[in-house]
């Protein structure tokens, strides 16, 4: 272990924090872990890492934590990070959801993987965090033939500024490289190309960095209040938007209280509210695609009805070429995931695949019309998703970058 | 000479389990995936797989299985390691003290994770608690490190009072947090420091033979169990050298119970696993403030380290112990009442609060812990309560939601697009799709007229949308395929799985039908409860007449474990429908394989190596079992052929409402760990069907009817086709991998061979 790096920054306890937020799929996971190793194996530090728990679905949110230390430090916390100094986002269809930006605050450093990166911009006021960046992780992926997380990881190391290219084709060397050979010179290209198109879209004239640097040094962290943050004073400082989201969250991001406490809930976790899923979106589940319907080609087989796992199709009585039957009047696209069976279904080409960034408008968009009355409030998905097991096939499921 | 080298790892708790497992050179390993602790059986068949270990794995039906494995091996003086977790530990209880009772050592892990009902995956501790009475030493660790150290431990400690041990650590917290850890870099010295198994009653001395598992009564069996209280003490006097020798080595040193300035410390929290490093911050953040504050845990739960922890409460004042789990009804956690007890025993004074905390793995920060200091320092604090609960918000009460839905009652199902008419007096060919179903003309057979495809979606869907299954799921998909034939009301049991999961995430529910869900051992045995219940108070007119279709959704999963209940179930007769959904392999938990996985394919515990090809054995043929119970109606469906699986449905229904048991199969996508494309499913799910690896037929009252034969219809394909379809079976294509998919291949012909012979016999 020839290299002993000095953290930039560390909170009270002497730590570098990092929070991933994902979506299952995009290999945040194997990300996390390549950066847990990297502190240790190649930057002379100590590290922690783990992901969000539960049960393993794709397209549901994930957020994966890192912890960085001195080498002699223990790091001794088992909580989710709060107060993260780097704030990565996988997907920027995530910012839909305001408690991913929850913690954080002046010190923090933003990465966010979009298309377009401007037209997030307005997302985050100005002032509230110490710098945001972009890149088109998605694109960068699919042109070297690596994969989102890897791209991202080089992004990562740019921005914290304390890793350097190689340390990073060592670690992917001996993770990727191991599990999957083949792919190791597109992985490497994939995290040269982050590192060097992250870009950042405003900078914060705040503190000055080396400021910090010379102030955060882990032996003085503890006795050094004054750049030192602490939860409180983060809370002070981030914007009206997380403001929201701290309502609803008891203790951590990670935890949301229930609207059901132990005065209001029925008794032995019984669920009255029947079909109450209703009021989940599930378009965050999407990767880019959904399926277009086009009713003068349709037939009414209803064979989409039988395919979709999610009951988008809503079928009504109605006459079609002067008999009597069920007719497809139109999708449920808060419920559809983009899974694109009824696509491939589909004997007369009445269901296409679109790109969504295409369609900001859905036409013949049909709420589900069982319903009663219209949710308040659709929320969007993301319970129930996160990672329990190394599957074998976590970190080669989407190919080529694809997403 | 040994050197005791070490190396450095970056890992979680299962992975220095594992690493601890494969290193030792145990024999034998009998388990059952359970999560969290999963992992542990997922990497050492990775290990396996690569040839670094030969350990033999036994991946039972379920735990109790798992455990009855583990004893034989134990018996037959194999090195013996289980690993598992909350409801799987409890349905392998009643093995425990059979194995400490008769005195075979082995090790186990337990992931600590909560037990269920509701069910929950993430951790406390209120599994282990249930261990407490079992006879087996219990060692908690509270870091991955401790886990790895703690399992050489366990195994030399248990070889020499000739007791199993449990080795304990906190469920994800520990078991999948990565963290810098140590571990000896050589196996041999790993295996040195165990030392040599020494058997004193070898079991196949075949000129000694012994008797293992007497029936005893008074006065022995009083003696008996005095042995085993002497074994515990005898932990208490060799433990403590096993420590010290340990940490010679490593220069990691154990004790009884371990603290965090707890010299001096006036309040004392005690906090078992993970919670006592994070508690450790608090207390240096408190110290900072001049509080004296110190925290303690326990690395060792059986035997009690009473002494131990008798010394180092002597002088705390106010000592608060937060337990992560309770003894309902009882005077706080199991933890608490045992410190009490020891505080009572040997005089400490201080005043002691307890309180539960970080049930269903509830995240324990920084901030909980300073507000436990000052509660353990409050006089007025009631002095047992719950940490962390809330009260809820009366305006999000239960009563004031307004319901999304209309109930679905009979009028909104009966749309009589599916009907079953009942004998049919004249031979009828019936064509669908250009596929042929063979003649029904077996006296007594029901017919369905309908089934078609636009008229079923006039059919309310019972799941609403909204739920969590992955893009392109098979679940739900042949959920409504079953549902939209049956125009009677129905009622719902899922046993534990994925569609479980996805569709019940509280406070939300897919269902808007009557719902239950049981544990996946028993779901069919609770159906049969639930229906006969039904069918008595219709009986006496407490609830109205008018058929329910009672229908129990399961996974291939669920039919492994559950697969006793099932069988049994059907054997009773009771009128209900057993549907399973078939993805070949235990997907919620992140695939591993199941009884149904095709042989070949990969999983998490079925992995490709230079000494592995994957599954090793045959799909199990769930339908044939069922048919052989008896059961009116057994069918096998495909969301291929859509009317075919209609109609069957339908069928099935009529059955279960009005003569016994219906059981019906559908093969159901995994575009997850199948590894394919969400979009191909139907295609991979057809190309299935054409090979013969998942027949359509049905054995109606004992008589086998071929739904389709893809033979004749010269759409037959070879299975490895289909197998190339999938990421999990691709592998197979290659050269080395022939001879399995030449076996699978035959076993697939044959099966189909003896179905069309079924067919072509009523008497077969």
């Amino acid at each position: 272990m020839e290299k002993k790096v000095i953290l930039p920054i560390t909170d009270e306890n002497g730590y570098y924090q990092i929070r991933l937020e994902s979506i299952g799929g995009l290999g945040a996971n194997l990300c996390g872990k390549m950066l847990g190793e990297l502190g240790i194996k190649y930057l002379g530090l100590n590290s922690a890492s783990f992901s969000s728990y539960g049960s393993e679905k794709t397209g549901t949110p994930v957020k994966g934590f890192i912890r960085y230390s001195s080498a002699d430090l223990d790091i001794k916390l088992h909580s989710p990070i709060k107060t993260p100094h780097l704030l990565v986002v996988f997907h920027d269809a995530l910012l839909s959801d305001t408690s991913v930006l929850k913690g954080c605050g002046r010190d923090t450093d933003i990465i966010v993987n979009s298309v377009n990166g401007k037209d997030r911009q307005e997302l985050f006021g100005e002032q509230n965090y110490h710098c945001v960046y972009f890149l088109d992780a998605q694109k960068i992926a699919i042109e070297t033939k690596s994969r989102i997380n890897v791209v991202m990881l080089g992004a990562i190391a740019k921005v914290m500024g304390f890793v350097e290219l190689e340390d990073l084709y060592a670690i992917c060397k001996d993770t990727l490289g191991r599990k999957y050979p083949a792919s190791l010179s597109q992985n490497m290209e994939g995290i040269r190309r982050g590192y060097e198109e992250v870009t950042s879209s405003y900078e914060i004239a705040q503190k000055n960095r080396t400021d910090k640097t010379a102030n955060a040094r882990i032996d003085e962290t503890a006795d050094n209040k004054t750049n030192v943050r602490t939860d409180e004073k983060t809370d002070e400082r981030i914007n009206k938007r997380t403001d929201e989201a701290v309502e609803k969250v008891s203790c951590g991001n990670c935890q949301p209280s229930s609207p059901w406490g132990y005065e209001t809930a029925p008794i032995g976790g019984i669920n009255p509210c029947f079909g109450n899923s209703v009021e989940n979106d599930l378009s965050p589940s999407r990767q880019g695609y959904f399926p277009i319907f086009i009713p003068e080609k349709c037939i009414n087989c209803g064979l989409c009805d039988t395919t979709c796992p999610d009951m988008v199709f809503q079928f009504q009585k109605g006459e079609f070429k002067g008999r009597e039957m069920m007719l497809n009047k139109g999708l449920d696209y808060y419920h559809c995931k983009g899974c694109l069976r009824c696509v491939s279904v589909c004997p007369v080409g009445a269901l296409v695949r679109g790109v969504e960034a295409e369609h900001p408008r859905k036409k013949y968009f049909m709420p589900n019309q069982e319903l009663l009355r219209t949710p308040d409030n659709y929320e969007k998905a993301g319970y129930d998703g996160y990672i329990t097991s190394e599957a074998f096939l976590t970190e080669q499921r989407i190919k080529g970058g694809e997403v | 000479m040994q050197e005791y080298k070490q190396t450095i790892e970056f890992a979680n708790g299962n992975e220095m389990a594992s690493m601890a497992i494969k290193q030792i050179g145990y024999d034998l390993m009998g388990y059952y995936p359970i999560t969290p602790s999963t992992q542990i059986a997922e990497n050492l068949d990775l290990m396996k797989a690569e040839g670094k270990t030969d350990l033999i794995m036994i991946a039972a039906e379920g735990e109790h299985s798992a455990a009855g494995i583990c004893y034989g091996a134990a018996v037959a003086g194999g090195r013996v390691i289980n690993a598992t977790s909350a409801n799987g530990l409890l349905y392998a209880l009643e093995q425990f003290p059979v194995q400490s009772g008769t005195r075979y050592p082995m090790v186990m892990n337990v992931a600590c994770r909560t037990v269920s009902g509701p069910l929950s995956i993430k951790g406390d501790h209120s599994d282990i608690m249930y261990m407490l009475n079992a006879g087996w030493p219990i060692l908690f660790a509270h870091s991955p490190q401790q886990v790895y150290d703690f399992n050489l431990v366990a195994l030399k400690l248990a070889e020499t009072v000739r007791l199993p041990v449990v080795v304990a650590y906190d469920g994800f917290f520990t078991s999948h947090q990565k963290r810098r850890c140590m571990r000896f870099q050589h196996d041999e010295d790993v295996r040195h420091f165990i030392g040599e198994k020494n058997e004193p009653y070898p079991f196949f001395d075949m000129e000694h033979p012994i008797t293992v598992g007497s029936y005893m009564n008074e006065p022995d069996l009083i003696n008996n169990r005095y042995q085993l209280h002497l074994a515990m003490e005898e932990v208490k006097n060799v433990l403590p050298n096993i420590f010290r020798e340990y940490g010679i080595l490593c220069g990691r040193s154990y004790e009884w119970s371990e603290g965090y300035c707890h010299e001096d410390a006036k309040i004392l929290l005690v906090l078992l696993g993970s919670s006592f490093d994070t508690a450790t911050v608090a207390v240096d953040r408190l110290r900072k403030q001049g509080k004296k504050v110190g925290v303690l845990t326990l690395n060792v739960l059986r035997p009690f380290p009473e002494e131990a922890l008798a010394k180092m409460l002597q002088l705390a004042s106010h000592i608060l112990i937060a337990d992560r789990q309770d003894s309902y009804g009882g005077i706080g956690g199991n933890l608490s009442m045992e410190i009490r007890a020891v505080m009572q025993k040997y005089g400490c004074a201080g005043k002691v609060k307890n309180l539960v905390y970080g049930l269903g793995g509830k995240d324990f920060y920084v901030e909980d812990a300073i507000a436990m200091f000052e509660l353990a320092e409050q006089e007025n604090a009631i002095n047992s309560y719950y940490y962390g609960v809330e009260r809820g918000d009366s305006k999000q009460a239960v009563s004031e939601q307004e319901r999304f839905f209309a109930p679905l009652l009979a009028e909104q199902t009966r749309i009589s697009a599916t009907v079953v008419k009942e004998e049919p007096t004249e031979k009828e060919q019936i064509s669908e799709n250009s596929q042929i179903t063979r003649a029904v003309d077996l006296q007594g057979n029901k017919q369905v007229i309908g089934g078609q495809i636009n008229q079923t979606t006039a059919m309310p869907k019972r799941l609403a949308p909204g739920h969590g299954a992955c893009p392109g799921c098979g679940i739900p998909v042949n959920v409504n395929m079953l549902l939209r034939a049956i125009e009677e009301p129905v009622v719902l049991l899922f046993q534990t799985g994925c569609g479980m999961i996805v569709t019940t995430p509280y406070p939300k529910t897919s269902f808007k039908v009557p719902y239950v869900h049981n544990l996946f051992q028993n779901g069919a045995a609770t159906l049969s409860g639930l229906a006969e219940i039904c069918y008595r108070k219709q009986e006496k007119g407490e609830i109205p007449q008018g058929d329910i279709v009672f229908i129990m959704v399961s996974g291939d999963g669920g039919m492994d474990i559950g697969m006793g209940s099932a069988l049994s179930t059907a054997m009773r007769g009771h009128r209900l429908l057993l549907f399973e959904y078939d993805n070949g392999g235990y997907m919620n938990t992140g695939y591993q394989y199941s009884y149904s996985t095709p042989k070949g394919a990969v999983s998490a515990t079925s992995h490709v190596g230079k000494c592995q090809y994957g599954k090793q054995q045959f799909h199990k043929d769930m339908p044939q079992l069922m048919a052989a119970t008896g059961i009116p109606y057994v069918a096998t469906v495909a969301e291929s052929n859509p009317v075919d699986f209609i109609k069957k449905a339908a069928k099935a229904a009529d059955y279960a409402k009005k003569e016994g048991c219906a059981y019906v199969k559908a093969i159901s996508a995994c575009p997850l760990n199948w590894n394919d494309t969400p979009d191909k499913e139907r295609q991979v799910i057809e190309a299935a069907v054409n090979c013969c690896y998942f027949p359509l037929y049905e054995v109606e009252r004992g008589i086998t009817i071929l739904s389709y034969n893809p033979q004749k219809n010269g759409k037959k394909i070879p299975v490895l086709d289909w197998l190339s379809m999938m990421g999990r079976t691709k592998h197979l294509v290659k050269d080395e991998y022939k001879m399995v998919v030449e076996s699978l291949q035959e076993e697939v012909d044959r099966r189909f061979q003896r179905l069309l012979a079924k067919s072509e016999s009523p008497y077969l």
